[in-house]
């Protein structure tokens, strides 16, 4: 089931250095928020902020009713809380299906003793979760690659099958950091279509960091946008597209004068992306 | 023609068959050899073991160890000890893996914590105090001197000489050591360890902890470390404070990157070249045998990087290059990402028609791979 994502007052320095100031906004389970900004914003340093990677100076972070903003990452996916990376960080000499297969991994059973003597159990739910992973794969059209090794693929691919890792945890929220950055205009329309049936399914919250404007407004049901660390507005994608505050933070105030409206639209998206 | 043979080489029948060949093989072996060797082998069978033990730590899980040899030593040790005392020999045998399990556990508490290079230093640590201690604890240790233990001569109903015997308690302790590594290498830890190796970050993503695994492959380096110790004394019968000195560790770590890192057979074959290159050398020049050793280091590694176990992987590469240099039409899909919406029942990524002429096993390979 899909959990909701509440962050409440999140600071975060490094010594002297304000990287996010009081940040706060709720994702309702099931919808996807669209987290965008230009860059050196703080939209992944707030990521890893949720993932447990860095620990908030201050501030409250939950997952449903459970604080997490003290956990480390290792303990985030008990809250069934999943990412992916900006550079998607997989294990290049191993096969897809091994990197994909790493995602479910907290979903095994046992400990080290009864995988070194393979009891039953073992066997079968790693033989469960193998069929499993294949089906995934499948799904996202990266059957074919299963048995290949992850560095034989393309960029493109790798964020497929990072996005295929990360949902073998069955995450209840998902954080995706740049999903389309890279991508072809084919994979970004594919990846639009497999985030709209994840939430057809809703049985994830999704938050996506990401560039790419066609991406936000095709999949994002709110949008936050950061600036210098601070959250500059809520609300949807269009209003933020239109918000001078938010073409005045991505283009400057110069710039906003001598374009108009539509040029600058397209300017968020080409200029980062 | 290269790929057909791979395919061979990889169904499980022909698999089963090799393994029972080798297995029968390494059974009639020692009646037919004449002693020397079968002492040879049985040497090459410890130390397969005490490099098994680092790949566990260092290949699989990326943490450099120079103490394993510690752990070797410390095994023989307990099992001199207990010996000398009369205990039971399982009660040896389980000494022997749980007091250096125990060691490496509470130094692993502490070295895990510390990442990169500190964890080298520490384990630097370990051989340079105990060769000090061993000879400083001479009422246990038998100080410089060393301390012997004879419990490894062949039982009479056996009929079996005393080499015979110790070469098949080696193979059957080992044999069972690497069952057991490689069991828990190729399932849930060794992702878990493989990925904290590649990249800590992603681990705790996957709620894998990297302290914790590094821990946990630490203590079973030195349980399969105290393992080999056992091993030791069963087939040399007898140690000293020389036993776990620290240039020993170096030719483990050496002998496991030329087998191999993080593999299995990489184990095997690094306790072959552990054991044997030395004696070779010694055979050809007995006066450059340090210099020898390090050429056929350089040149495995300028060879083969990935060790003598990468050479299956290194050659299916090179004939699967030459055999799928020529028709780059059928290249994957992303290639010609489809440019006209995807139907809703078509999976994303994939244009149908490509995929349809990409059979898995055989197509071709993207050239340029980042």
């Amino acid at each position: 089931m899909a959990a909701r994502l509440t962050l409440a007052d999140v600071n975060l320095h490094f010594g002297g250095v304000t990287v996010l100031k009081d940040v706060g906004f709720t994702v309702e389970p099931g919808t996807v928020l669209g987290l965008v900004g230009p860059n050196g914003a703080g939209k992944t340093s707030l990521f890893n902020c949720i993932s447990g990677h860095y620990r908030p100076s201050s501030g409250s972070i939950r997952i449903d009713d459970a604080e997490i903003s003290q956990t480390r990452p290792a303990g985030m996916s008990r809250h069934g809380l999943a990412r992916t990376f900006q550079h998607p960080a997989l294990q290049l000499e191993s096969t897809v299906l091994d990197n994909v297969l790493l995602g479910g991994h907290a979903r095994l059973p046992g400990g080290p003793a009864s995988w070194a003597v393979r009891l039953p159990p073992m066997v079968r739910s790693e033989r469960e979760l193998r069929a499993e992973a294949l089906d995934r794969l499948e799904e996202l059209g990266l059957g074919w690659a299963a048995h290949r090794s992850a560095d034989e693929l393309s960029h493109g691919l790798h964020k497929g099958v990072e996005l295929c890792r990360a949902l073998m945890a069955r995450p209840q929220v998902l954080l995706l950091d740049e999903p389309a950055a890279g991508l072809s205009h084919g994979e970004v329309d594919s990846f639009i279509q497999t985030i709209h049936g994840l939430k057809a399914a809703g049985e994830i919250t999704l938050v996506i960091v990401e560039h790419h404007m066609g991406v936000i407004s095709a999949l994002a049901d709110r949008v936050v946008v950061l600036n210098h660390g601070s959250k500059l507005m809520e609300g949807t994608a269009c209003q933020a597209q239109s918000d001078p505050r938010v073409i005045e933070a991505y283009l400057g105030k110069d710039s906003m004068d001598s374009n108009d409206s539509t040029d600058t639209r397209d300017g968020i998206g080409d200029d980062a992306a | 023609m290269g790929a057909q043979k791979t395919g061979l080489l990889r169904t499980p029948w022909f698999q089963l068959t090799l393994a029972l060949v080798a297995v029968v093989l390494l059974v009639v072996a020692p009646l037919l050899l004449p002693i020397p060797v079968n002492q040879t082998l049985a040497r090459i069978g410890v130390f397969a073991v005490a490099v098994l033990g680092l790949n566990v730590i260092m290949g699989y899980t990326g943490q450099v160890s120079l103490g394993q040899i510690f752990f070797l030593g410390l095994g023989a040790y307990v099992t001199a000890y207990g010996v000398e005392n009369g205990w039971n020999i399982a009660l040896v045998f389980l000494a022997a893996v749980v007091i250096p399990g125990v060691v490496g556990l509470i130094v692993a508490l502490a070295a895990a914590r510390l990442g990169g290079l500190a964890i080298a230093m520490v384990t630097i640590a370990l051989p340079i105090i105990g060769v000090p201690l061993a000879k400083r604890l001479s009422d246990v240790t038998g100080g410089s001197q060393g301390i012997s233990a004879r419990f490894s001569s062949a039982p009479d109903w056996t009929g079996l000489a005393n080499d015979q015997w110790q070469y098949y308690l080696v193979l059957a302790i080992g044999g069972i050591s690497f069952l057991l590594v490689f069991n828990l290498v190729r399932g849930k830890y060794g992702r878990a360890f493989r990925i904290v190796k590649e990249n800590e970050a992603v681990a705790g993503a996957m709620g894998i902890s990297p302290y914790r695994y590094k821990v946990l492959a630490f203590t079973i380096a030195s349980m399969v470390g105290g393992v080999s110790g056992f091993l030791y004394m069963v087939v040399v019968q007898y140690t000293s404070p020389e036993t776990l000195a620290f240039h020993h560790s170096i030719s483990l770590l050496a002998a496991m990157v030329v087998g191999g890192a993080g593999s299995i057979i990489g184990s095997l074959i690094g306790g072959i070249y552990y054991v044997l290159v030395p004696n070779f050398t010694n055979e050809v020049a007995p006066t450059l045998t340090s210099l020898i050793q390090g050429a056929i280091l350089l040149l495995v590694l300028f060879i083969l990087p990935g060790g003598i176990a990468s050479l299956p992987r290194v050659l299916r590469r090179w004939t699967g290059r030459s055999s799928r240099s020529s028709p780059p039409a059928s290249s994957p899909p992303e290639a010609s990402a489809p440019s006209s919406d995807p139907s809703p029942s078509t999976p994303p990524n994939t244009s149908p028609s490509t995929s349809s002429t990409t059979p898995p096993s055989t197509a071709s390979v993207k050239e340029d791979s980042p």
